[in-house]
């Protein structure tokens, strides 16, 4: 008789005998002789009414007692259709959980989505982790980021998927595969591993399979979530006039043919002020008329049903559109000398800065003109106009950014016509006395393309007043970008409220220094655009792209979901926007609406190809054995627990007087 | 009979604190005496007596015209009688009569024997012959009525011998057997105590009993129970089973014990009912009361 046979016939005697202690304390009452058993009528005796309800329950729990018991002795193994991972040696695991937070997994997945059927793999993962098992939680919704450093207390990484909720970024795979790998590079686990939990879907279905990260081992199952769907979304509304704009795109192999773009008022989303077909393509747009008294809050939404609907509408925004940069450089002296556009506006094209150009003849005067334009470029302007002055310094105060090339236009402005705020004193147009940069001087961007600089054939320059100079380089407000030979400022930064001006001391035309022919040019224009672009004026981004408030004390968010908090992010204000939808944002106290809006690439919801190692089952088995002990013991209590609310039970019915 | 048999047959008797009869009995009567110095019975004789309510089969040569023209109702007219009178015991010795509680000091039969008994010697005393029947029992030959020591003497021997038996329900004939020769051989005046515990008779035993008061006959039934059938005193489930027949009952007695003490009231309600209509009267009694006092209330009862 093996030790199992024995274990065995033990069970059914710890079964049975509770069995035959229940009989026979169920036998008949003891007999006794009465002589008026006659008037004695017959009554069910209370031991077998009890035995219907009390001892019969009894029974049962003390037998499935005694049940869970063998079976907790036996720490049994069940298989089950759960996630686990496998263990090849006894050593504890440093896993890394990486957890698609992205918007395709938003995907419908049987009764639920994509991500929370990836969440409870992760749990499920979590549950077969062991005491000594570092565990780490990574997201992959753009930008990749840490959701718990590696640690080894379980219940925190419990907790800590508890509050993920889905997001609307895109996707960053190969970010978050190398923040899991940086988070256990450290950790003392020979065996690393890494668990993927993702339908893959990151836009990038044609790039190179996924590999491991070095050093670790690449685990990604959940094999049944990487399906692709079909998806479209409203990328963007604007309203200009009379008309908004939408456009939309839908991911490979779906078509927004046969939906619907409607606007609606953002309070009332059941009165269609307008509508029309949507296009066949992967992109497409939709031109809506408006009436001019129509709300000032209106949403576009693409009717119809498809795999995501977070991305299906797309609040309006008036006049935006890319963030673009105004230009008001002199036309008739640049045309001469390049043939077309002025050379500042050919530059900025050849940069490719994703702004819009803006050419215009002179600077506004007006609030609301500048306001939409995130940038502006004076190339050797004739002095500013009181007004203009007054629309410029709330320009830069809201966050606009200025650049001034001083010349010999500048240097005679008329009466009248200064360069206030900017600069405090007029300026003069003088013969060069160091002609050439000084490397040395170059602020950080600036080190390399200063070198070319240093030869600068420019006869003259402009030269500002002692208390310019001096405000111009006062940090840490203002620097000087890069110096001429003799220390004078060539490039000059400072901020002002939100905003920044920057100050060139050489035109940009040929005619006065071979200045815009040097690399160090382009090196200007490409940081002032960065510059520009990083000033928030750009009101619609990409959702989980950073909203950075350079120059702003404090903001504070609104999002579709509540409050969005604030980071700081280059000593400035941030907020990464987790959500497609419209952001109510309070700006150094000033509102703005912005809007983020969906990732193209993550309408492709083709999953990305895997290595094959990381396809492997070594690592873990979705029906693995899983120790089925603590949740027997926990059943075990709570049949001590049932036992003694039916003795308390059973004790006050005896109490309780017959009827 | 060998004293080894006696002693047997006591102990069969259960005769308890009881025994012996003789000395008992004695001793019963003597404390009867000390109380009552007249014994005197109504019934046929010359000394008027009083009235009482005319019950069916009361001989009609006494019932009173004047009272019934005066007043309009039946009334019987009775006389202190100047002869001696016949005690007739009549002895339940059924099963049940053996039964004897945890807190009694006998059975139900060895009690009614020693009130027998002492009746017998309280008649015997004062010249009234007695004769004894039994209703079931084992050996138990019914005794002639007689007077004298040597009656008393057999009279003893009777009681003491037997022992409880038989079923009266299932066997009609023993009830037949006791009375019937009473019906038949019991003289007017004679005096008639049915000892019982009136639980397993017939339901016909009461009518039977209460139409012996025909004939100017005095009829008096004591009924004899144990203290435990008077309280039930059994905790939680039990299972009885009766001493006649094959009675077996499994109860719960806290939820019955209201139903069996309205079932023992209804049986002596309805054997009260019974006698009193006819002239008869109903004693109770438990095996654990004064004997003495019991005799008496059955003297009293059969005046």
């Amino acid at each position: 008789m093996s030790l199992v046979t024995a274990a065995a016939l033990a069970i059914v005697l710890f079964v049975g005998l509770p069995l035959v202690a229940h009989r026979l304390r169920r036998q008949r009452a003891d007999e006794k002789k009465f002589a008026a058993a006659r008037l004695v009528p017959p009554a069910q005796p209370r031991a077998r009414r009890r035995a219907k309800l009390e001892d019969r329950a009894l029974f049962s729990v003390r037998s499935l007692a005694i049940v869970a018991l063998a079976a907790l002795a036996a720490s049994p193994f069940i298989r089950c259709t759960r996630l686990s991972m496998q263990r090849s040696g006894g050593a504890s695991v440093a896993l890394a959980i990486v957890l698609d937070d992205s918007m395709s997994m938003r995907a419908p997945f049987g009764n639920a989505t994509r991500f929370e059927r990836a969440k409870a793999a992760a749990k499920e993962l979590l549950a077969s982790t062991r005491e000594g098992d570092a565990v780490a939680i990574v997201l992959a919704g753009a930008p990749s980021r840490v959701a718990l450093a590696a640690t080894t207390d379980l219940s925190a990484a419990t907790a800590t998927l508890d509050a993920l909720v889905e997001s609307d970024r895109s996707t960053d795979l190969d970010g978050a595969l190398e923040l899991s790998r940086g988070l256990l590079s450290q950790l003392p686990q020979v065996d690393k591993r890494v668990v993927l939990l993702s339908d893959l879907a990151d836009g990038n279905a044609d790039s190179a399979p996924l590999g491991q990260p070095a050093g670790m081992a690449l685990w990604a199952p959940l094999e049944e979530i990487r399906v692709a769907v079909g998806d479209c979304a409203v990328l963007s509304a604007d309203r200009s006039a009379d008309r908004v704009r939408v456009k939309g795109a839908c991911g490979s192999g779906a078509s927004a043919q046969g939906r619907e773009m409607t606007l609606t008022s953002d309070k009332a989303k059941s009165v269609v002020l307008a509508h029309a077909a949507a296009p066949s393509g992967l992109t497409f747009e939709v031109t809506l008329p408006i009436a001019k008294d129509a709300p000032a809050a209106l949403v576009a939404t693409l009717t119809g049903v498809d795999a995501i609907a977070s991305d299906d509408s797309a609040p309006v925004l008036v006049n935006t559109g890319a963030a673009s940069i105004a230009v008001i450089a002199e036309t008739s002296d640049e045309s001469v000398a390049t043939g077309g556009a002025p050379i500042v506006e050919q530059a900025l094209t050849a940069l490719r800065v994703e702004l819009a150009v803006r050419p215009l003849p002179a600077l506004p005067d007006r609030d609301e003109d500048l306001a939409l334009f995130a940038a502006a470029i004076l190339d050797d302007p004739a002095g500013l106009t009181p007004e203009q002055r007054r629309a410029l310094d709330h320009f830069i105060a809201r966050g606009g950014v200025v650049m001034l090339a001083l010349g010999p236009r500048a240097a005679q402005a008329p009466l009248g016509a200064s360069f206030e705020p900017v600069l405090a004193h007029g300026t003069s147009w003088e013969s060069n006395p160091a002609p050439g940069a000084d490397p040395s001087s170059a602020k950080a961007g600036f080190d390399e393309s200063a070198q070319s600089l240093v030869d600068l054939a420019a006869p003259s320059r402009t030269s500002l007043s002692a208390d310019d100079v001096q405000l111009l380089a006062r940090a840490p407000a203002a620097a000087t970008l890069v110096a001429w030979k003799d220390g004078a400022p060539l490039f000059s930064r400072r901020a002002m409220g939100r905003g920044e001006v920057w100050v060139s001391t050489l035109p940009f035309s040929v005619n006065t220094s071979d200045l815009v022919l040097r690399p160090g040019f382009l090196a200007l224009l490409d940081a002032f655009c960065e510059r520009a672009k990083q000033s928030g004026s750009a009101r619609r981004g990409d959702v989980g792209v950073a909203w950075t408030f350079v120059g702003a004390t404090d903001v504070t968010a609104q999002g579709p979901a509540g409050p969005v908090p604030t980071t700081r992010e280059r000593d400035a204000p941030s907020i990464v926007p987790p959500l497609i939808g419209a952001y109510t944002l309070m700006v150094s106290g000033q509102n703005e609406l912005h809007v983020a809006a969906p990732s193209v690439r993550e309408l492709d919801t083709r999953p990305r190809a895997l290595s094959t190692a990381a396809q492997t089952q070594a690592m873990g088995d979705t029906h693995a054995q899983v120790d089925a002990s603590p949740a027997i013991a926990i059943a075990l209590l709570a049949l001590l627990f049932i036992e003694l609310a039916l003795r308390v039970w059973g004790a006050r019915l005896e109490r309780q007087p017959a009827s | 009979m060998s004293a080894d048999r006696a002693t047997s047959i006591r102990k069969a008797l259960d005769w308890g604190s009881l025994a012996p009869l003789r000395l008992r009995s004695r001793l019963v009567a003597e404390g009867l005496y000390a109380g009552a110095h007249k014994s005197s019975r109504r019934g046929a004789g010359i000394e008027f007596g009083g009235h009482r309510e005319y019950a069916p089969g009361d001989d009609l040569r006494w019932l009173d015209r004047r009272s019934l023209l005066r007043h309009d109702r039946l009334l019987v007219r009775q006389f202190e009688t100047e002869t001696d009178r016949a005690l007739r015991l009549v002895l339940d010795a059924t099963g049940s009569m053996a039964y004897r509680g945890d807190k009694a000091p006998g059975s139900k039969l060895a009690f009614a024997a020693l009130v027998g008994a002492a009746l017998a010697r309280v008649a015997l005393a004062n010249g009234d012959p007695v004769g004894l029947a039994f209703i079931g029992g084992e050996d138990c030959p019914p005794v002639p009525v007689a007077s004298g020591r040597e009656a008393f003497e057999r009279l003893i021997g009777a009681l003491e011998n037997v022992h409880a038996g038989g079923d009266a329900r299932a066997d009609a004939q023993i009830l037949d057997r006791a009375l019937g020769v009473l019906a038949r051989a019991a003289r007017r005046g004679s005096v008639l105590v049915v000892l019982s515990d009136l639980l397993d008779l017939p339901d016909i035993a009461a009518d039977r009993i209460s139409a012996l008061t025909t004939r100017g006959r005095a009829v008096v039934v004591v009924r004899v129970l144990d203290p435990d059938e008077l309280t039930l005193p059994f905790e939680g489930t039990v299972r009885l089973r009766g001493l006649e027949g094959e009675v077996v009952v499994e109860t719960d007695v806290e939820v019955i014990r209201d139903q069996y003490l309205a079932a023992l009231e209804a049986i002596r309600a309805q054997w009260d009912r019974a006698l009193v209509s006819r002239g008869g009267r109903l004693v109770t009694a438990t095996t654990s009361d004064d004997p003495v006092r019991v005799v008496r209330a059955i003297l009293e009862a059969a005046r």
